[in-house]
């Protein structure tokens, strides 16, 4: 599939997949009563206003976020198995929120994305000093993997041993977007300016996939680039986590199938990718809520029993 | 090593653990207990005597299903280990004890699966199938295809893969999700009587059959090609050390929840204490394993005294760190 033909039909998918997430749930809705539930005399406007339609923006935005930053660090590390939530990151800003509304319970929820923001930039600064710039792709993996499962474990500690402060923290750790509305999504949208940021790039990014020494003669600066790259990617996933919670998987899965589908060019690959993400998480979100009615899985579970599979295979076929 | 050293560690293990023992009977109990109330309760016992009555009824069964734990995982580790020659493996690394508490989860929720099987057996299939794919996946089973990074990697990926089914099935079954969720923690604060008496015999034949594979596992370590030339039968050290793994692992998660990196920890310590020898470093093991999970057992009661941490949750913060050196330290 070339890119011309990939992008009307991934937004035609991510339409559907919209108007699928605003019709079917615990209440199933015809099209006609999803309209008429945007107005505010309908009976059907706090279902379709308050919860269902500023879900799919979220879901929409964190898809494409987690997405974005997966292709760019598969994009910098030239690793095929990296991610931002295989590198640690996602648990490193899960541990930073844990601890927040732990030790400072009466502090307001209104700064935990800019806290998230910091333990997950902490945590890859770590990974970076355990690892180096020059570490072999299955040696960064692992790294990151056994630092991810400290941060699970630091989570996990401070749970069970401060069980009463911590009914927030869990209901936040699931990674789901269930209970979200429009104030997440404003304090979500502000990171998003970084976007635009991350697409000027992909030519540079292009120029990486050549190697150091073609990138430098052709005029571009690699250490930079990496870090400018990362440093984007980090901030985007820690945004999204602080919203969502850890979503596993989806920053690795949806570079690699949209890399399939319009090849390795960065500036098709990542606007591509942003729109597979999303069309991922809501068709995640949408399952998550329609499988057993009215109990609603977490996302997250949904996006790892895809994307563990997905891994597996990518690690039978890397030589 | 010499062996009059490996006799001296021997004997100071064991003195470490009969205190550490002893110790975890009465410290930081919620209703004081006194140190000479342990040594009457088990000499003079007193059916009136509060104290007496805590330490015969709870305390005493739960250190009892500790040091077996602790000597089970530390056990099953080593052989994952020898198996495979990865400094890496152990059973949480490489999804047996996902595997084990998907399996145990699938079992005490579905209406299908209900009363079909034991939990204990359920937690061996589970924990067989994870590492069957582990194993497969990581290309483990042909001869000199052993990569230890990609099978550290798969063994993550099942585990994930494992967590979310579990916490999906927990989900959509909430009726029956306290117990599971339990499990997951891995506490012993549960252990009793009951639990010990179904425990003991399966992990005292696994620990025995683990004495009678160790000249094997010595064997295997010189390479597969040496070893099949100098008269072993691979195939079927393979498939014993795995059954030997999965029984000793599934009865440990069923008796107690998942408890992760005793496994990975504990064959390390034993050889950095007593050399690379099997027979030597296996008994040593599990000496260790029986008394770092005893040590967690009484820490879980005092670190948030009067509440209880799982001992789990704390294995976990000491373990994790060791497994990222041990990463570090390797070249892979």
């Amino acid at each position: 599939m070339t890119a011309q033909r990939f992008f009307p039909i991934a937004v035609i998918t991510l339409l559907l997949l919209a108007l699928a997430n605003l019709m079917f749930g615990a209440v199933s809705l015809s099209v006609e009563e999803v309209w008429k539930g945007l107005y505010a005399s309908s009976e059907n406007h706090f279902t379709i206003y308050e919860y269902r339609l500023p879900r799919i923006f979220l879901a929409i935005l964190v898809g494409a976020g987690l997405a974005l930053s997966g292709a760019l660090v598969q994009g910098v590390i030239r690793n095929p198995l990296a991610s931002p939530d295989v590198l640690g990151v996602g648990h490193g800003a899960g541990l930073a929120a844990v601890c927040y509304m732990t030790f400072f319970s009466e502090a307001s929820t209104r700064w935990l994305p800019e806290v998230a923001l910091a333990g997950g930039i902490l945590a890859a600064l770590v990974l970076w000093y355990l690892c180096g710039a020059r570490s072999s792709a299955i040696k960064l993996a692992i790294t990151g993997v056994a630092l991810a499962a400290l941060w699970a474990s630091c989570i996990d500690f401070l749970m069970l041993t401060k069980p009463l402060e911590i009914n927030n923290a869990l209901l936040w750790l699931t990674g789901s977007l269930w209970g979200r509305g429009w104030a997440q999504l404003q304090a979500l949208l502000p990171w998003f300016v970084l976007i635009p940021l991350a697409l000027g790039l992909s030519k540079y990014l292009n120029l990486l996939d050549l190697g150091d020494d073609s990138a430098i003669s052709l005029g571009a600066r690699p250490q930079h680039l990496r870090l400018l790259a990362l440093a984007i990617a980090v901030a985007l996933t820690a945004a999204c986590v602080s919203i969502c919670g850890p979503i596993g998987f989806l920053g690795l899965v949806a570079p690699h199938l949209t890399r399939k589908l319009v090849g390795g060019r960065h500036q098709p690959l990542l606007p591509a990718t942003m729109l597979t993400g999303a069309c991922l998480l809501l068709a995640a979100d949408l399952a998550a809520r329609t499988l057993d009615p009215p109990i609603e899985l977490p996302a997250g579970i949904l996006t790892a029993i895809i994307g563990a599979p997905y891994f597996l295979w990518l690690l039978l076929r890397m030589k | 090593m010499t062996r009059p050293f490996y006799g001296l560690t021997i004997v100071l293990a064991a003195i470490l653990l009969l205190l550490l023992g002893w110790w975890n009977l009465f410290a930081w109990s919620v209703i004081p207990i006194q140190a000479q109330d342990v040594w009457l309760s088990l000499t003079h016992f007193d059916s009136q005597s509060i104290s007496h009555r805590i330490v015969q009824d709870l305390r005493l069964p739960r250190l009892l299903t500790a040091m077996f734990v602790g000597a089970c995982l530390a056990t099953a580790g080593t052989i994952m280990q020898g198996l495979t020659r990865n400094p890496l493996a152990a059973p949480s690394v490489l999804g047996i004890n996902a595997g084990a508490a998907l399996g145990m989860a699938l079992v005490s929720t579905l209406p299908i699966l209900y009363g079909a099987l034991s939990t204990s057996l359920a937690a061996m299939i589970g924990g067989g199938v994870a590492w069957l794919l582990v194993m497969l996946l990581g290309n483990s089973w042909r001869i000199g295809g052993n990569e230890h990074g990609r099978l550290v990697l798969a063994g993550v990926a099942i585990s994930a893969l494992c967590a979310a089914l579990t916490k999906a099935v927990v989900i959509m079954e909430e009726d029956q999700a306290a117990g599971v969720l339990t499990w997951l923690t891995g506490s012993l604060a549960d252990a009793r009587w009951q639990t010990w008496q179904h425990y003991w015999p399966f992990a005292l034949a696994g620990l025995f059959g683990a004495l009678l594979l160790t000249p094997s596992l010595n064997l295997l370590q010189l390479g597969e090609e040496h070893a099949r030339n100098l008269g072993a039968n691979l195939l079927r050290s393979k498939l014993f050390g795995s059954f030997l793994v999965l029984l000793l692992v599934g009865t440990t998660i069923s008796a107690v929840g998942s408890i992760g990196f005793i496994g990975l920890i504990v064959p390390h310590m034993a050889r950095l204490l007593v050399g690379q020898d099997f027979r030597i470093f296996l008994p040593v093991a599990m000496l260790l394993g029986a008394t770092l999970v005893t040590l967690a057992d009484t820490l879980s009661r005092a670190i948030s005294y009067p509440m209880e941490t799982p001992a789990g949750a704390i294995l976990a913060l000491i373990g994790a760190p060791f497994f990222i050196y041990l990463v570090r330290k390797r070249t892979l």
